[in-house]
């Protein structure tokens, strides 16, 4: 009897637990769905301070346009949209679509749209820019083309952007060169670079001075860096695409990997050898002192680089964080023999996509819809101080635009030399390989050839097993 | 069944769930995985041993796996080599003990993101306290975390910046030994050292066997550290590429949920193995009998 | 105790390794300490400082709080322009670029950039011994235009004064979203989103309190379910007598070596499945159902308590539930506290588990809500990085101080019978 009584009693406590469980589950579901209310969607983007407060204040006058049109159409549900600034999105955005529970519509990187339309994770938004009349021909191709893969087009740009020289003219003047002339080729960057930099020496005596230029004579432990003309690894962001600025490619227009290519090995030889003429040694300590990217810390806005390759955001930055500095922005150098590579650039763009499993869909592309109408493009994109990514733009957008060099980096948009993203869905891993590589590069701990040799072979794997991948799942090409 | 049987079960049922539901289960799926291509967002699809084909001839693989390993060795020998220093110290009638036994355990109650953070700041190679304490001692210290040689190291010596944790158990293991012993030793005549060797490590050997397999599994799992201080991609030249973080990467990152399950696989069974191995020459040095 | 255990030595000389170790090991903290309460322009100066210092500039018998000096050079001009770029705010130009009330200036016309020249008033001559400052902004999150000033060196003065209000700073940091951190800090934090909070709710805001509450819900229900669950099972294992629960103890022992890592993939699934990816859920629900750790911590302290006393209950009549909740449970406290703090340090320190399972801000931990940040403001603002994980170890350290009897105990006993 003792034994039946203690069992029943233990079933109590189980049902008072499971039930405890219950509750906790059902509290943490919401089922508030609210029939008149507003329908909310969420939208996660990758940006923080002011270019997040941009993006804040575009959401803001979206949900207010809604709001309106809800007062004035009687039984229209205005869509609301929270935006939700998401530190590392490409961490965490394809962790919550796999799990499940992702946001409605989210911004995106270029390097995490092709990964993510291969493994199924992107709504294809081809069907419905057609029924909402939104086409190629509005766009800057160069722009649009980037969220286009497998001739269905996944992602939409938000801010466009494209890349070129930006120099500190201080730093220009203190060397006796002229502050407006960038050097036009990359030999005169190798002198311009020489010129500029400058170390503390202690001499014998314990005295320290200043010297200029790169100072080989002086041993390692003697001298330290205050400031330096040009670094290929300062901002890391493109180390991937140094050969495209020597006429060489990653990947060519029919998908081979082209890694391995006289150009790339020459552009390489060329980022390895600042670190022979700086060593090595040297400037790992003297990158470890950098601020952060958005801080007046900032290499470049606290004038330790002279000259590095940015894009056009960077004024927004050096607005906020170095007001008052004097700098400028040319298209970047090109190899002296191979003038008919003049402004090679980068373009790339913020992008925004309905994730699969999206739970509104429909009110996340009106949200899109907006994005990409002129009134809504032109507040971000002049938040963000960028050009706009559509062709047609207000008639003082580019008079009144702030930046004093957006029409620079809107022509380079159109350039014939411009480069993106390779279009494969191992982009990410190559991006990987190349960065492993370039690092071992500018360590000296391996030759251009024979780091390049290897990202060749890794990636002509890669790209194999992807395209095994895609046919097991019948969406090969 | 009888009444006490299902008793006993009922009490047990919470683990019963629990290790269906988050252990075994979980065992099984990724095995069926570790068999097939899958990237949760689409149906596995079966491959066979490719995953497992393509994880023995990746470079990157057997780098994380000796990355590893490296750290491993590193972090659990000199934290065991410290914290048994500092037990010794602690372990005598010196005044303030309690205090010193504070101090030397507070490290291990960082968190390990504050921890993380924390040494990075220390690490910066230009202007980091730690080098610019290095440099009035004549010495110029190098980049750390942004050196591919001094990566890992710098993790190793923060690891051993928790060895309070260990020190605390062995000082436990070194009280529990018997006066007796150590009077029998000197009536010997033994001196210090001998005391030392002949006494003292042998009577603590089972706390040293325990600290080593609780240390071994632990730093065979180093994760956030690296995350946080060297990044995703376990830079500088992937020297700080550990297993978990590669297997978080490819899982996470890359979505190849199967090749991850591979990983997890093998790391289950390194750490089994070891296990075992370390169980099975424990008879020849730990001594049990008390 | 009085026989001479020579490890048991008490001599004075050991004082001087163990002051020296006991230095080494706190320096990290004291760093940590010293670092958070530094003015923002004194992190990451070379060399490295430990006090914080303050600089101040007399202004019409005010004083000012300043950023530290930086040298000026050469021979510049102080001049307020008329016109052009900078009309409007006082400027440094060489003196070469100044004649007769008007500058020569670079400015960008379309694309092009010329050789202007403007009106200007000229206000001083700098000396070249002159330092520049800025008027200090207490929060980064002012929008106001720091005034500017060429001074001689001897104008400023130092004041060696920590900044406690790197602490506000550091959570108004931690909040998600640009324009809330800009709200007083009151305000701020009384708009704070709850985990219990609708998540559309409006007018709420994520901030360092929701992760820090969110934490504690992680924590708290945890610990309460590792506490129930696996004194449950340890009973069961310890007090009833069955055939098979020693082989059932030796299977749950050897469940303890499979690490989180081998699991967190295919568990992603189970939670996926569940619907659970995105909540809190993941991270203290599986606590409910036993860890093997606590189930031999306490199952090894269930056997210590004589069997007396619950054979004299069970001749009462008592269930075996009773004897479990009205005799063991009690006399097992110190145990259960042990099992309930390591729950607590683990959840409050677990970063692995929210970083997979977590994916919106409004439902991080305090850890991966400080890694968040880190990863997009390390590198700079190390001051505010070091308040905030001063913030996050401080409940730790103050709960260790608390509970530091049962924690070396709890430490020494588990080690000790593995």
């Amino acid at each position: 009897m003792t034994m039946r009584t203690s069992n029943s009693r233990n079933l109590n406590i189980y049902r008072i637990l499971f039930a405890f469980l219950a509750l906790a589950m059902l509290s943490a579901c919401d089922s508030s769905e609210n029939l008149g209310g507003p329908r909310r969607i969420t939208y996660w983007e990758k940006w923080s301070g002011f270019e997040s407060e941009a993006a804040e204040k575009v959401v803001a006058r979206f949900n207010e346009i809604e709001r309106t049109k809800a007062k004035s159409e009687s039984g229209y549900r205005p869509i609301e949209v929270k935006y939700v600034s998401v530190a590392r999105i490409e961490q965490k955005l394809l962790v919550a679509i796999a799990g499940g529970n992702p946001p409605d519509v989210a911004g995106a990187y270029t390097l995490m749209l092709y990964p993510y339309v291969d493994k199924g994770a992107v709504l294809d938004l081809t069907p419905m820019l057609k029924k909402a009349g939104i086409s190629r021909d509005q766009f800057l191709p160069s722009v649009w083309d980037l969220g286009r893969y497998h001739g269905r087009q996944w992602a939409l740009p938000t801010t466009p952007a494209t890349t070129a020289l930006h120099w500190n003219r201080r730093l220009f003047s203190e060397a006796g060169f002229d502050p407006d002339i960038a050097p036009r080729t990359i030999e005169e960057l190798d002198h311009y670079a020489e010129r500029m930099t400058k170390w503390e020496v202690i001499g014998p005596n314990g005295a320290s001075e200043i010297r200029t230029g790169y100072c080989p004579e002086i041993p390692d432990e003697n001298k330290r860096l205050l400031q330096v003309g040009f670094l290929p690894s300062e901002p890391n962001w493109w180390n991937y695409a140094w050969g495209n600025y020597f006429g060489g490619d990653l990947m060519s227009d029919t998908g081979e990997v082209t890694t391995l290519s006289p150009e790339n090995i020459r552009a390489y030889e060329w980022v390895a050898s600042f670190s022979r003429k700086l060593g090595v040694q040297n400037v790992q300590r003297f990158v470890s002192g950098f601020g952060n990217f958005s801080s007046p810390q900032n290499a470049f806005m606290s004038g330790k680089i002279a000259m590095e390759i940015q894009g056009v955001w960077m004024y927004n930055f050096i607005e906020n964080y170095a007001p008052g500095m004097k700098w400028g922005v040319a298209p970047f150098p090109h190899p002296e023999k191979s003038p008919q590579l003049q402004s090679t650039t980068f373009v790339d763009a913020d992008l925004i996509m309905i994730p699969k499993g999206s739970a509104n869909p429909d009110e996340a592309f009106e949200f899109i819809k907006y994005l990409m109408s002129q009134e809504g493009m032109e507040l971000l994109c002049l938040g963000h101080r960028k050009f706009s990514s559509l062709i047609a733009v207000s008639e003082n957008f580019y008079r009144d635009h702030p930046h004093p060099y957006i029409r620079i980096f809107r022509d380079l948009a159109l350039s014939s030399n411009r480069v993106s993203s390779s279009k494969t869905g191992i982009w990410a891993e190559y991006r990987r390989e190349m960065s492993n590589a370039v690092g071992r590069i500018q360590n000296l701990n391996v030759s251009p050839r024979d780091g390049l040799t290897e990202v060749q072979s890794r990636i002509t794997n890669a790209e194999q097993r992807n395209q095994m991948m895609l046919t097991r799942r019948g969406l090969s090409k | 069944m009888n009444s006490r049987r299902l008793t006993g079960l009922l009490f047990c049922l919470p683990w019963f769930i629990g290790f269906g539901v988050f252990m075994l289960y979980p065992m099984v799926a990724a095995l069926y995985y570790s068999l097939s291509d899958y990237s949760v967002l689409l149906p596995p699809v079966f491959i066979g041993f490719d995953n497992y084909i393509e994880l023995f001839s990746d470079d990157i693989f057997w780098k994380s796996l000796n990355n590893t390993v490296v750290y491993a060795s590193g972090a659990v020998l000199l934290s065991m080599l410290t914290s048994l220093t500092l037990a010794l110290l602690l372990n005598s009638r010196v005044r303030g003990m309690a205090f010193y036994r504070t101090v030397f355990f507070l490290p291990t109650l960082m968190p390990v993101v504050a921890g993380s953070i924390l040494w990075m700041w220390m690490y910066t190679g230009d202007g980091g306290i730690i080098n610019t304490f290095l440099e009035t001692v004549g010495i110029t210290g190098p980049a750390w975390l942004a050196d591919p040689r001094f990566a890992k190291p710098a993790l190793i010596l923060m690891a051993v910046w928790g060895a309070g944790h260990a020190m605390v158990i062995l000082l436990a293991g070194l009280q529990d030994i018997p006066e007796h012993l150590y009077e029998a030793a000197l009536l010997d005549g033994a001196n210090w050292w001998h005391r030392l060797i002949h006494v003292t490590l042998p009577m603590i050997t089972p706390v040293i066997y325990f600290n080593l397999i609780i240390g071994i599994i632990g730093s065979l799992q180093v994760f956030t550290q690296a995350f946080i201080m060297t990044g995703s991609t376990g830079s500088p030249e992937r020297s700080t590429l550990f297993y978990v973080l590669r297997l978080y990467n490819v899982a996470f990152q890359d979505l190849r949920m199967g090749y991850a399950c591979a990983m997890a696989w093998i790391l289950f069974i390194l750490v089994l193995g070891l296990t075992m191995i370390m169980h099975r020459t424990s008879a020849r040095w730990v001594n049990y009998e008390r | 105790m009085s026989a001479d255990n020579p490890l048991q030595r008490s001599s004075r000389w050991l004082h001087l390794p163990l002051f020296v170790l006991g230095l080494i090991f706190l320096f990290p903290l004291a760093w940590l300490a010293a670092s958070s309460l530094q003015p923002r322009e004194q992190v990451g100066r070379i060399p490295p400082q430990w006090l914080p210092r303050m600089h101040y500039l007399e202004e019409d018998g005010r004083s000012i709080r300043v950023t530290p000096p930086e040298s000026v050079g050469s021979d510049q001009l102080l001049v307020e322009p008329q016109a052009g770029p900078d009309s409007g705010r006082r400027i440094l130009v060489s003196v070469a670029s100044y004649q007769n009330g008007s500058i020569t200036q670079s400015v960008q016309v379309a694309d092009v950039v010329e050789r202007r020249t403007f009106p200007a008033e000229l206000i001083q001559a700098v000396p070249s011994e002159f330092v520049y400052v800025r008027e200090w902004q207490i929060s980064k999150y002012g929008q106001t235009q720091p005034r500017q000033f060429y001074v001689a060196p001897e104008a400023i003065s130092i004041s060696i004064e920590p900044v406690l209000g790197n602490y506000t700073e550091a959570i108004r940091a931690l909040t998600a979203g640009e324009a809330s951190k800009r709200l007083p800090i009151g305000e701020l934090l009384s708009r704070t989103r709850w985990p219990w909070t609708e998540p559309e709710a409006i007018g709420t805001d994520i901030t360092f309190l929701t992760y820090l509450s969110n934490t504690l819900v992680v924590a708290i229900l945890g610990v309460l379910g590792t506490v129930i669950s696996s004194s449950l099972v340890a009973y069961g294992l310890a007090r009833v007598r069955w055939k098979g629960r020693e082989a059932l103890f030796t299977v749950i022992l050897a469940t303890m070596m499979i690490p989180f890592p081998v699991l967190m993939v295919p568990l992603y699934g189970v939670f996926r499945t569940l619907g659970w990816i995105g909540t809190l859920m993941p991270l203290w629900v599986p606590a409910w159902f036993a860890g093997a750790f606590n189930i031999f911590l306490l199952r090894q302290f269930f056997l210590t308590i004589p069997e007396d006393l619950t054979d004299a209950a069970r001749i009462d009549g008592c269930s075996e539930f009773a004897i479990y909740w009205r005799i063991m449970l009690p006399l097992a406290k110190p145990a259960l506290a042990v099992v309930a703090l390591f729950h607590f340090l683990f959840a409050w320190n677990d970063f692995l588990g929210p970083l997979i399972f977590l994916t919106e801000p409004d439902t991080f931990t305090m850890a991966l809500g400080l890694q968040q940040y880190q990863s997009q403001h390390g590198g700079s603002e190390w001051h505010l990085l070091m308040a905030a994980s001063l913030l996050l170890v401080l409940p730790i350290i103050v709960l260790f101080f608390f509970t530091q009897k049962t924690f070396i105990q709890g430490i020494s006993t588990t080690g000790l019978k593995g």
